[in-house]
């Protein structure tokens, strides 16, 4: 049983977990930059290295005219102002990923000055958390544009990862219109990564090109279908047997068959599939959670927060709106009631009242120097009365009972 | 953490260090020279490419050691997040609690958007929740079998109502902290005197007294230790304090009993009331309270306490989930969590009873009972006790039936 009621420490290392993608995303941007770096200049090299001996041995053996040599120089030339041109941009990029990183680290560093939970500097770092976190949820939702307004409304740019989740965005609108091209593409910038992924984006998607040109029943269209097969599908063969059979099976199907497989495969709902499937594949390559973080905080938070009074059928007297003596429970305001009401409730070993609890002949507890101050204040009860600031009703004090909650 | 943060300023400092774009811009000049040679002297060819060799080749092999520092670099990079995230991995997603509630979400979002004033955000949210909540909708006319179960209701969203009363809360909070202007809150708790004083809230008071303390300031923003405007606020106490009536007079006539002291405010009784550099900080925030409360809302962003609150309870949650894995067991109750999370006291509002005989929190269907000596226990323990006859307290002396106990309400 926990020893502890309520705690004001703050472990500011294991305070990051849900900051774990604030690191990670831009470090695996920065590597995948690297990487493309890395293969220019193996591309490069591996063409000037061997162009430029074969231009010596020709010049020397005199098998080559002058301004053949010159042409072979000028194609080396060109090549290398390409790579340049390439390392240039890379570099441009990876400053601005490390920039990133840079201010994320100290984001997070600053949680280290930090003495207390209950200290005002936490509420601030808590609210730019809650402002990333919010982001976080509208680019997965797909509101891109409230995402970005916040983001530049709070000046946390650095802190969200608006172009991935834009792209990724954008990419799956394609696919919901029925359109492959963007995703194929995203696929080939990606392939060597891809290759570790468990789900089989790109024969997914090459699958429903093979679909879509056996849905027109056009007989050309049909030998158009049987060629892309053969291109893109049966090179799968060893992994995807069963759909590939599948696939065939479809060339003498039509598309408004009752029989499965094959209503699934014709279905419009394929697309909404390739669509989740995308960003399944998309996340876990960046190492992205699959759910909005703020799901995790809330629902986490929700059941911290949450007591068997919340949803209850009787006004508490500890936690309402009718007075000013409590303050309203977050649970209890209608923003999270509903949300709240599945959650399970947090788990106490103890009883918590204030000290000085009496009992109102209607059955409600309050502590008894804050309802004589209430009553003071309200200034509209006689003297010697007490009102209860929940029901409004008023007592003699020689009514207040002491109560004893152990 | 300080790893990382040595890892990452490594690797800045190996980037900008880097020589690989140099190299490429001194292959190119080696390339260029050679072909400016050769093309005034075609004879020169066979000796200048034999020459061009080596040094292109070495240009390369730098090129790449660059390369290789700078991996390197992002490799130690990443085993000190490796380190830092090592025993914190993010929850698992099997089970997300929240993924079918979306529009719950979003409405409270969309009502944590307007309370802390970002109208323009809020708008923006709310339509595009209405435009993807319209593509939904003819996508689900086009296939009419379909369902459209997960379909947003607009009615979720925050009313035009609520967006008003918003806005007006935000003016008058701004008109209260940035221009010292306490007239638009003054209005509005005198449009609610009812409600107000139903709550027993002392509001408007409270900013009629900072509006005389402001006045007698000569409406500096900071407290003046020299004689003040009195005559303005003498007017304004004339004008206004009179409607308050007797409840306030004590108050009152403190508020008044301060301008014999003047030449003298600071070393006076009254140098607190006078010089309280919070009070502005007070009055905003009970008018926040107030005018939240009036609407059922509580005080503070319900959201931000909810996800602060998340984020605290996550490391023991998650080690919970662990253990639960290890042992292969489920919650041992869904309604309840089984471990205890301490939070911050601000965060419990609630009065919590744990029946000290079943040590269960006290629910709807199983309240808390006082019996006759005022000691507390749940009902359903108290069956159990008393089997419906008379039985003695398990806490004092005093025996009582079970029909004496009283249903408490905390």
């Amino acid at each position: 049983m926990a020893a502890e009621l309520t705690s004001i420490k703050l472990n500011p290392e294991s305070h990051i977990i849900l900051d774990q993608p604030l690191l990670r995303l831009p470090n695996d941007l920065a590597r995948r930059n690297f990487k493309s770096v890395q293969r220019s200049v193996e591309r490069e090299k591996e063409y000037v290295i061997p162009a430029l001996k074969e231009a010596a041995n020709a010049s020397l053996s005199n098998t080559q005219t002058p301004d053949q040599t010159l042409a072979a120089l000028d194609a080396m030339l060109s090549r290398m102002q390409g790579l340049k041109r390439k390392m240039q941009s890379l570099q441009e990029e990876e400053r601005r990923i490390q920039n990133q990183s840079r201010k994320r680290i100290q984001h997070l560093e600053a949680l280290h000055k930090i003495p207390s939970l209950a200290d005002v500097k936490y509420d601030q770092w808590s609210r730019v958390r809650l402002d990333r976190l919010l982001v976080d949820h509208m680019l997965r939702s797909g509101y891109s544009e409230s995402a970005k307004q916040l983001a530049q409304e709070r000046d946390i740019e650095e802190l969200v990862d608006l172009g991935v989740f834009t792209q990724c965005q954008r990419i799956v609108e394609c696919l919901r219109q029925g359109e492959t091209k963007e995703a194929l593409q995203w696929c080939g910038e990606n392939k060597a990564a891809l290759k570790k992924s468990q789900h089989n984006l790109e024969f997914e998607l090459r699958l429903q090109q093979y679909i879509e040109l056996v849905r027109s029943r056009d007989q050309t269209k049909k030998i158009e279908a049987i060629a892309h097969a053969k291109r893109y599908l049966v090179t799968n063969q060893e992994t995807q047997n069963k759909e590939i059979m599948r696939a065939a099976g479809m060339l003498v199907i039509t598309p408004d068959t009752r029989a499965e497989p094959y209503k699934t495969l014709f279905s419009t709902d394929r697309w909404k599939y390739l669509s989740d499937l995308f960003i399944k594949t998309h996340h876990e390559l960046l190492s992205l959670p699959s759910q909005p973080l703020l799901h995790i905080a809330l629902s986490a938070g929700l059941s911290a927060l949450k007591t068997p009074l919340c949803h209850s059928a009787y006004t508490s007297s500890s936690s309402n709106s009718a007075s000013t003596a409590t303050s309203v429970c977050p649970i209890c305001s209608t923003e999270l009631n509903d949300l709240a009401r599945k959650m399970p409730y947090a788990h106490h070993s103890k009883s918590y009242v204030e000290g000085d609890s009496i009992v109102l002949p209607n059955g409600r507890v309050y502590s008894k120097s804050r309802l004589l101050d209430i009553s003071r204040q309200v200034g509209s009860v006689e003297d010697g009365k007490v009102k209860d600031p929940t029901t409004g009703e008023a007592f003699l004090e020689s009514e207040m009972k002491k109560v004893y909650i152990l | 953490m300080d790893l990382v943060q040595k890892e990452h300023d490594r690797l800045l400092k190996r980037l900008k260090a880097s020589h690989g774009l140099k190299n490429v811009e001194s292959t190119i000049d080696l390339l260029q020279s050679a072909r400016d040679t050769i093309a005034a002297d075609p004879n020169q060819a066979a000796v200048t490419l034999a020459k061009l060799q080596n040094p292109v080749k070495s240009s390369f092999d730098s090129i790449n050691d660059s390369l290789k520092e700078t991996h390197g670099g992002l490799n130690k990079y990443t085993k000190s997040l490796d380190k830092l995230f090592k025993d914190r991995p993010l929850p698992s997603t099997e089970h997300d609690a929240l993924s079918n509630q979306e529009h719950l979400i979003n409405r409270a979002i969309a009502m944590h958007l307007l309370r802390e004033g970002q109208f323009s955000v809020a708008a923006t949210f709310l339509s595009e929740i209405a435009d993807q909540k319209s593509t939904i909708q003819q996508e689900s006319i086009s296939r009419p079998s379909e369902k459209p179960s997960s379909l947003l209701d607009i009615d979720e969203v925050p009313s035009t109502e609520i967006r008003k009363q918003f806005a007006s809360m935000y003016y008058i909070l701004h008109e209260l902290k940035e221009k010292r202007n306490l007239l638009p809150a003054i209005e509005w708790s005198r449009e609610h005197r009812e409600a107000l004083a139903a709550r027993g809230s002392n509001l408007e008071f409270e900013l009629c007294r900072l509006q005389y303390v402001w006045l007698y300031h000569n409406k500096s923003l900071e407290p003046t230790n020299s004689p003040g405007n009195w005559e303005a606020a003498i007017e304004y106490a004339r004008r206004e304090f009179s409607s308050f009536g007797p409840r306030y007079l004590a108050e009152i006539q403190k508020l008044s009993g301060a301008m014999a002291f003047i030449a003298n405010l600071r070393g006076s009784p009254y140098a607190a009331t006078f010089n309280n550099p919070t009070a502005w900080d007070e009055v905003s925030q009970s008018f926040t309270r107030e005018f939240c409360s009036l609407l059922g809302l509580s005080a503070d962003s319900p959201l931000y306490i909810a996800a602060t609150a998340g984020v605290i309870a996550l490391p023991t949650l998650l080690k919970l989930q662990t253990i639960m894995k290890a042992k292969r067991t489920e919650w041992t109750t869904e309604n309840e969590l089984p471990v205890e999370i301490p939070l911050p006291p601000s965060y419990l509002f609630h009065s919590i009873f744990v029946c000290p005989v079943s040590k269960e929190q006290a629910t709807d269907e199983n309240p808390p009972m006082m019996m006759p000596c005022g000691h507390v226990i749940a009902e359903e323990s108290l069956k159990r006790l008393s089997k419906g006859g008379r039985f003695k307290c398990p806490y004092c002396p005093n025996e009582s039936h079970f029909k004496d106990a009283r249903k408490i309400f905390l």
